[in-house]
């Protein structure tokens, strides 16, 4: 079946492990303020058949497999998609294709139990870790529905859990003890965190888009800002990613 | 010489001259770590920092330090020069000083006047009235030869730097039978070939040999003259790992002290001196410490090659490079791998010196490379940018495992074969050719045969296509003749014996002709036949430009539909180059290479239907055109691997560019995922790549000239954006964070 995507990546080296093909879906319903490629939040027209996909990612196996890389499919929110995403991961998994799926956790609970069989890794990004700053930062979305989705995840498949840092607001004391808190109730089978760190290079394509851009004013955070939420997390008990 | 190679291993290579068969009775294979390696040593450092100073003030005189504008260089025209005496353990220079550059005027006097005229020196008027009276040089003898035909097509731009007006280089001497055989034993063997080989009845090309072995004699007897200059008696063959590279070094010296070719290679010597470090380790005469210094010291020598070039020549070839091109790595034919300890030592002058464009190391790629060596060079890309890697599993079937790399990407076997460089044809400015009835877009002068204009008020793509079959027929006998003359004349008037004596002395011989333009000519077609494309013409019929409707697919996306053009115009062009008997019975092959030329070939060609405009640059190689790579680094790859290295055995040079964050979050992820890169890419059957991982000074360069990085990738946390097409407020931004990173 076909799918509604924005763009593909032949050589995808940071959505995952080793050399990915990645594939952009379109069609995003949380609209964080910091998203990089606002481009890909309208679900548009542009259509791909999940076998026009894999016969794409045949072509390069022999890069991704010297890497111990794969497929992965982010957003755009591929929950969005469950049957198109269920049906390529399926696909790939049967022609020995490793699958990754790059999710904001902003779905329904069907949707996430349709795609988990044929997922083998997935890279979860969650905005903040108070529910109040969550709804700040993308448009009045509570987080609690995606929290339970996280848990339904982590119990099941091995997790990236990435949490961007911009400084001053997700780096609070608070947001960071709220994340802690979270992640220890997960009962996560294999979870490692990757603290990522905010970029404004999303700027230009707001302006394109004609949408008005919040955090003109937030700074890229420090090495020193990364190490200190790197430092809380590692000695609360859980993995870092690198 | 039987106690010269003690404790070799007896072969072939005892009988007759076979440093092939040496190296693999000899050598031992390497598949551990780079743990072994040793910083430099005290001398080196004393030596690096004095040149280091050196460079500086070159470039602070525009980048040339000296010149002797009084004395033609050759083999023995200067006294022995030094940077630091008592320091350096590998000795010689061009002249008697560290770069001091030298005249070489049997290519061309008009080259060498302009030159000094330049750099603020005055040639010396004795030696202007004997190469104007009395002396006939290569680029007189040439000028004299060319038809009317072989100058138009020469001005206009279709054929672009061709070598007539300086030595043609691209020859490698098998260096190394110096330091195996000594001089004496060399010159034995030349005498007894020209006998054996050229005696009877005397043909043309007999009485030539003859004469050129006589020459390749002289040659020979010179560079032992300039070595006991030097205190050193290389009659005989080198009896320790110090001798062995100081005499390589006398042959490559004599090389560049006796001609200004464009690219000098070295050839293939590090797992040939591992034998010698080898032995010497074994009879305890000889340290790591002391080895890696002798394969430092080497390299110092070979970063300060210098020609005396004008600045017309460097901005064909920006950077004043010389393509002091030494392969490492590969695979023998055995299945042993040819990576020793010295591959990683040649390596590792890129930790102890720093990075550096010369000498130009390029890896032979295979994926049965020990896994530890293809770590090590990736560790070493990522650091520097400085290496480039090549497809030993296309070369090998070809050219069998002990083949050197003449400037970027031409192989051949070491000491078997030379070739004919030809620098190259413009494709894109052909195909206007065929668009404009053979005329010249830019000057409206007839340039091809004439032919009638394409019909009606869109180009009509079988009826475009066939005139550009035309064209290409029409330019591949010009261009086969052109060469034919130019080499005719680079062999009477500027014959290469010091390198020559170094080869068999029946040689084989390649004519390599090359291609500029490849991606704007392939994409002109699939927009003529996908998109509907207008020219809109001059009032003498000339298109001066294109109106495109609808999109058409690019070179760059794997996209079968255009790339299959890419192989079929250099499919036909070849064919059609092989229609015209090459000078010397020499084997036509073909690149797709234009180092930085595509720049200035660029503003020759008027604007092509593809949409890019007149004057614009090329890109180069066989790069798409930047920008239109729509679907990642792995796309253009295999769009570049798609055309045939059977059709281009002159190499095929594609050129990439990332950043270290997109490579990989980590270190260690990157040199793994560079080395996974590499291993797909042989494994497409593709040619070449040069890999440029670059840092914040890179990307300072990249703001200024964003034409020299199509495919410069940000990637961060789950997007790529191009970075040219960044605004220069954002491009500032990553490169403020990059470098805060980098603290």
């Amino acid at each position: 079946m076909k799918g509604y995507y924005h763009s593909r990546e032949t050589f995808g080296t940071v959505d995952g492990k080793g050399i990915r093909y990645v594939l952009f879906l379109a069609g995003c319903n949380l609209q964080c303020a910091f998203c990089h490629n606002p481009d890909t939040w309208k679900q548009g027209n542009r259509l791909i058949d999940s076998e026009e996909v894999l016969h794409e990612v045949e072509e390069y196996r022999s890069f991704y497999e010297a890497s111990g890389g794969g497929i992965t499919v982010s957003g755009g929110e591929p929950l969005l998609q469950p049957d198109f995403v269920a049906e390529l991961f399926q696909l790939c998994q049967e022609n020995k294709i490793s699958t990754t799926l790059d999710t904001s956790g902003s779905g329904a609970k069907a949707a996430i139990m349709k795609i988990l069989p044929y997922t083998d890794h997935v890279l979860f990004s969650l905005k903040a870790g108070t529910e109040s700053l969550h709804k700040k930062l993308t448009a009045g979305n509570s987080n609690k529905n995606i929290i339970e989705n996280l848990k339904i995840i982590a119990k099941r498949k091995p997790v990236t859990l990435r949490y961007v840092i911009l400084p001053g607001i997700t780096d609070s004391a608070l947001e960071i003890a709220a994340l802690i808190k979270i992640i220890h109730s997960l009962e996560a089978i294999d979870l490692a965190v990757d603290i990522l760190p905010y970029h404004k290079m999303g700027i230009s394509k707001w302006k394109e888009l004609g949408m008005k851009y919040l955090l003109a004013d937030v700074n890229t955070p420090t090495a020193h800002e990364i190490m200190a939420v790197k430092d809380k997390i590692k000695a609360s008990g859980i993995k870092l990613a690198h | 010489m039987n106690n010269y190679w003690n404790g070799f291993k007896d072969g072939n290579w005892q009988q007759q001259i076979d440093v092939r068969n040496f190296i693999q009775e000899n050598y031992t294979p390497y598949e551990g770590s780079e743990d072994f390696l040793v910083d430099k040593t005290k001398k080196t450092e004393i030596v690096w920092d004095k040149c280091k100073l050196l460079l500086s003030q070159e470039r602070e005189k525009n980048g040339v330090l000296d010149v002797d504008s009084n004395t033609v260089s050759t083999i023995t025209s200067h006294a022995p020069g030094y940077i630091d005496k008592d320091n350096e353990v590998i000795v010689g220079l061009q002249l008697d000083a560290p770069l001091k550059r030298g005249l070489v005027l049997s290519g061309g006097l008009r080259m060498a006047q302009q030159a000094c005229n330049e750099y603020g020196y005055k040639l010396n008027p004795e030696l202007e009235k004997i190469y104007s009276k009395y002396v006939k040089t290569h680029n007189e003898a040439v000028f004299s030869l060319y038809t009317p035909e072989m100058r138009k097509v020469r001005s206009l731009g279709l054929l672009t730097g061709l070598p007539d007006a300086y030595g043609r280089g691209r020859i490698i001497g098998d260096y190394r039978r110096i330091a195996l055989y000594g001089i004496d034993y060399l010159i034995e063997q030349k005498q007894n070939d020209r006998e054996n080989l050229f005696s009877g009845e005397i043909s043309e090309e007999k009485a030539r040999s003859r004469d050129e072995i006589a020459q390749q004699i002289a040659a020979l007897k010179a560079i032992k003259k300039m070595a006991a200059a030097y205190g050193f008696d290389i009659s005989c063959p080198a009896k320790n790992t110090r001798e062995a590279v100081q005499w390589i070094y006398f042959g490559y010296l004599a090389a560049v002290k006796n001609q200004n070719g464009a690219a000098m290679s070295i050839g293939r010597v590090s797992t040939f001196i591992d034998i010698y470090i080898e032995r010497d380790l074994k009879n305890g005469i000889l340290t790591e410490a002391a080895a890696q210094e002798i394969i430092d010291q080497f390299v110092i020598k070979l970063r300060l090659i210098r020609m005396l070039r004008t600045p017309e020549y460097n901005e064909l070839f920006a950077g004043d490079p010389l393509w002091v091109t030494e392969v490492i790595g590969g695979m023998g034919e055995d299945g042993r791998t040819l990576v020793t300890k010295t591959s990683m030592r040649t390596l590792h002058t890129l930790n102890n010196l720093g990075p550096a464009p010369e000498p130009n190391i390029t890896i032979l790629w295979s994926k049965k490379l020990p896994a530890a060596f293809k770590r090590f060079a990736s560790i070493i890309s990522i650091k520097t940018s400085a290496v480039q890697y090549e497809n030993d599993e296309v070369m090998r079937p070809v050219f069998g495992d002990d083949y050197g790399i003449a400037c970027c990407v031409s192989a051949m076997k070491l000491g078997k074969m030379m070739q004919f460089f030809g620098a190259r044809a413009n494709l894109a400015k052909a195909l206007l050719l065929a668009i404009n009835g053979g005329k010249d877009e830019k000057t409206n002068k007839q340039l091809a045969p004439q032919m009638p204009l394409p019909q009606g008020e869109y180009l009509d793509y079988d009826d475009v296509r066939k005139k550009y079959s035309e064209v290409l027929a029409w330019l591949a006998g010009v261009y086969v003749n052109t060469m034919n003359v130019i080499h005719y004349s680079h062999d009477r008037h500027a014959y290469e014996a010091e390198q020559m004596a170094l080869h068999d002395s029946k040689v084989a011989r390649l004519m390599a002709f090359g291609i500029a333009g490849l991606s704007v000519a392939v994409d002109s077609l699939s927009a003529i036949k996908y998109a509907k494309v207008k020219p809109i013409r001059d009032e003498n019929g000339v298109a001066v430009d294109f109106a495109i409707e609808g999109d058409f697919p690019k070179y760059g996306n794997n996209d079968s539909r255009v790339d299959s053009f890419a192989k079929e115009i250099t499919h036909e062009f070849i064919t059609e180059l092989k229609k015209h008997p090459a000078y010397r019975n020499a084997e036509h092959t073909l690149s797709i290479l234009t180092i930085t030329s595509n720049v200035v070939y660029g503003k020759k060609t008027g604007a092509t239907p593809d949409g890019r405009k007149s004057g614009q640059p090329l890109a180069p190689g066989a790069n798409p055109m930047h920008g239109r790579d729509k679907a990642g680094a792995l796309a253009a790859m295999k769009s570049v691997a798609n055309i045939s290295y059977d059709d281009c055995r002159d190499g095929i040079s594609y050129t990439f560019s990332i950043i270290p964050e997109a490579l990989g979050k980590t270190d260690e992820i990157r040199e793994k995922n560079l080395t996974a890169l590499l291993d797909g890419y042989s494994n497409c059957n593709a040619h070449h790549i040069n890999v440029n991982v670059h840092d914040r000074s890179t990307l300072k360069d990249a703001m200024e000239h964003p034409e020299k990085y199509p495919q410069l990738t940000i990637r961060v946390s789950g997007y790529a954006v191009n970075f040219i097409k960044l605004d220069r407020e954002h491009q500032q931004e990553v490169i403020d964070r990059t470098f805060y990173e980098a603290i």
